[in-house]
């Protein structure tokens, strides 16, 4: 089995506020292997991207900050790391793809400079074509074609598939041991996404790069992701192998999630629906955070919260009922 | 509601006395119906026609030609008075994004209101009474009328704007994107809503989704849509089950949830190569071609007819 590249233990991200703590991410903890698709599933405000956020350190300060835990990047904690040092770190050791690539592109530099920018700050290179060669390297990783002739142009005149290349290209430019895409897919169409995955499958076989994969989208997960942590409220409620997850989701949520979804195998006449809408982070319900909107709740779920159950081979449930 | 032919060609000027240089086709072609309490789905990626078409629908777009005929009556026929009484009423839509479809500034009320107070002379207490009523219907309470809405959720605010649409006792309801600015869990709420609210009132559809998904769940029929054009158009469950067209199968698989859905369906994982071609300037022949991975020569020089393979299935593949 491969070694592990990232280790994060009961990670707590909070945002201290004028209405009080936000405890966005409370008490996360996850593995990643080397050539690995860690998928982290869930809805808007589940704390899915701050866990992300938090792992490359570029909380908004100082309201949001890491108030615990841990998180080992090959050997080295990122948070006893100095401001200066993690600089280091982030591009050459851990990367980020996000999901507009309208805006995490600069729409006045070219496309080549944008690259190069990243190549120049991390790796110490002692000659002006040796850069060329590299964001020309990067560019063809990422299957763009003709790279030579694409270095001038600008993002404006890029698809919205290529655009999305270029950051996949500035992303893998100074060859990281983990990459984290933040909804990579979501602003692309249905068959540039399907390319785009199939081309990041390709670059992790040839990269061996570990992917921390955000997303609310179990079609992308499927397809992606070897693991899978469903998260909600600010914890992971449930993690487990892709397949194991669709084929027997444990946890109420995790089953609700997946059978809101409506398939193309079959005609649903009615989509199962989960009542009401997830808890604000400020005042989360007592007990179990689910519990509000779960079919299947216990007396006990009302003031006690469950405890994360390893009940299978790399497959975890924090729910009362499975324990 | 019938589409015949419709056109919408977009002319591309340039240079000082901006000369027209090009057309761009958004929508080229497209003919479809949409029959009473019945939901008719066009399907595609961006720059597929698909809005577009909705708006000339919606009377936003003047086609360039092509007929809309609207139970039984061409459109174009009709006066601006007699649009506005007769057509423009029984015609309603509900947008993609809650956020940007609604005043912040007015309350809920207001705006479900709104539509009452511009086409109907309803007394006050009337419109009051019907808002109520309105509101009821979509699974919202009479308290939250006096509420402003950044004051909900998404899901809320799409039911706000569901109850909009509906004040006027429409007959058909265009439904740009309904779901795809929500949260997975809220989505299924707002379908079955939708699904509910067509059985109550015989309500017509007319969905533009890119969500083959939320499609099959939604839909009567089918149209799926590449490059201003209808490649396949059929009844939902035959188009699922029996895909013609190799665009159509193409966007089946990119939606699987699960490999294990694709081999039951005998569907093959087919990623597409390349980007769809500019409309303002469309392959010759099949518009499909660049990309198909069936493509035959005859492909590039022949424009495949949209043709009638049995059972309303229609489909634009020679090979088909």
């Amino acid at each position: 089995m491969s070694a592990v590249v990232l280790q994060v233990e009961d990670l707590r991200t909070s945002f201290f506020t004028r209405r009080g703590e936000v405890k966005a991410v409370d008490g996360v903890s996850f593995y990643v292997r080397e050539g690995e698709t860690f998928g982290i599933v869930g809805e808007s405000g589940c704390g899915k991207t701050v866990t992300g956020m938090s792992i490359l350190r570029l909380l908004p300060e100082p309201a949001g900050r890491i108030i615990g835990g841990k998180i080992v990047l090959d050997g080295t904690d990122l948070l006893s790391l100095s401001k200066k040092q993690m600089r280091e770190f982030r591009g050459r050791m851990v990367s980020m793809i996000l999901q507009d690539p309208m805006t995490s592109l600069n729409p006045v530099y070219s496309i080549g400079d944008q690259i190069a920018e990243s190549v120049r700050l991390h790796q110490q290179l002692p000659a002006e074509d040796m850069v060329r060669e590299e964001v020309i390297s990067s560019l063809r990783l990422l299957r763009i074609p003709a790279p030579e002739m694409r270095l001038k142009d600008y993002p404006f005149q890029l698809s919205g598939g290529m655009r999305q290349r270029v950051v996949g290209a500035i992303a893998m430019s100074c060859h990281p041991r983990l990459l984290i895409a933040d909804e990579p897919t979501t602003a692309l169409d249905a068959t540039i996404q399907a390319q785009y995955i199939a081309l990041f499958k390709d670059i992790q076989e040839r990269t061996k790069v570990a992917i921390i994969f955000i997303t609310h989208d179990f079609g992308v997960v499927a397809k992606m992701c070897h693991r899978v942590g469903v998260m909600y409220a600010g914890k992971f409620v449930e993690k487990a192998a892709t397949a194991e997850l669709f084929r027997s989701p444990q946890h109420p949520y995790t089953v609700a999630l997946i059978n809101s979804v409506p398939r193309l195998d079959r005609k649903d006449e009615r989509l199962y629906s989960i009542e009401g809408q997830p808890p604000s982070l400020t005042d989360l319900p007592k007990g179990c955070r689910f519990h509000p909107r779960c079919s299947s709740a216990l007396e006990r779920c009302t003031h006690q919260e469950p405890p994360e159950v390893e009940i299978g081979r790399e497959h975890s449930v924090a729910c009362w009922r499975t324990s | 509601m019938e589409g015949r032919d419709i056109r919408k060609h977009y002319p591309v000027t340039a240079g000082l006395l901006q000369r027209t240089v090009g057309w761009v086709r958004a929508v080229d072609g497209v003919s479809f119906t949409v029959e009473r309490g019945k939901t008719l789905s066009l399907v595609g990626e961006s720059g597929a026609g698909k809005t577009t078409t909705a708006k000339a629908v919606l009377l936003l777009e003047k086609p360039t030609s092509g007929s809309i005929l609207f139970e039984g009556k061409d459109i174009s026929h009709m006066s601006p008075s007699q649009l506005k009484s007769e057509y423009r009423p029984r015609v309603q839509a509900v947008q993609q994004n809650p956020w940007s479809s609604m005043n912040p500034r007015m309350r809920v009320r207001d705006i479900v209101a709104e539509p009452l107070v511009v086409n109907t002379g309803r007394s006050k207490q009337e419109v009051r009474k019907r808002v109520l009523e309105l509101l009821e219907q979509v699974g919202l309470m009479a308290e939250h009328a006096d509420r402003y809405p950044h004051e909900f959720s998404g899901g809320q605010r799409q039911r706000i704007a569901v109850a909009r649409a509906l004040a006027l006792n429409p007959s058909l309801v265009v439904l740009d994107e309904p779901v795809s600015a929500l949260d997975v869990s809220i989505r299924a709420q707002i379908m079955n809503l939708l699904k509910d609210l067509q059985d109550l009132h015989k309500l017509s559809y007319l969905v533009i989704a890119h969500n083959l998904a939320t499609v099959r769940f939604m839909s009567h029929t089918v149209a799926i849509m590449y490059l201003g054009q209808i490649v396949e158009y059929a009844e939902t469950e035959e188009l699922f089950l029996r895909p013609l067209h190799p665009y159509t199968k193409a966007l089946i698989s990119a939606s699987m949830l699960t490999l294990a859905e694709e081999t039951e369906l005998g569907i093959q994982p087919i990623v597409l190569s390349g980007e769809m071609p500019s409309p303002l300037n469309p392959p010759p022949g099949c518009r499909f071609h660049t990309r198909c991975f069936r493509a035959a020569p005859e492909c590039r020089d022949t424009a495949p007819e949209l043709r009638d393979v049995g059972g309303g299935h229609k489909v634009a593949c020679i090979q088909a």
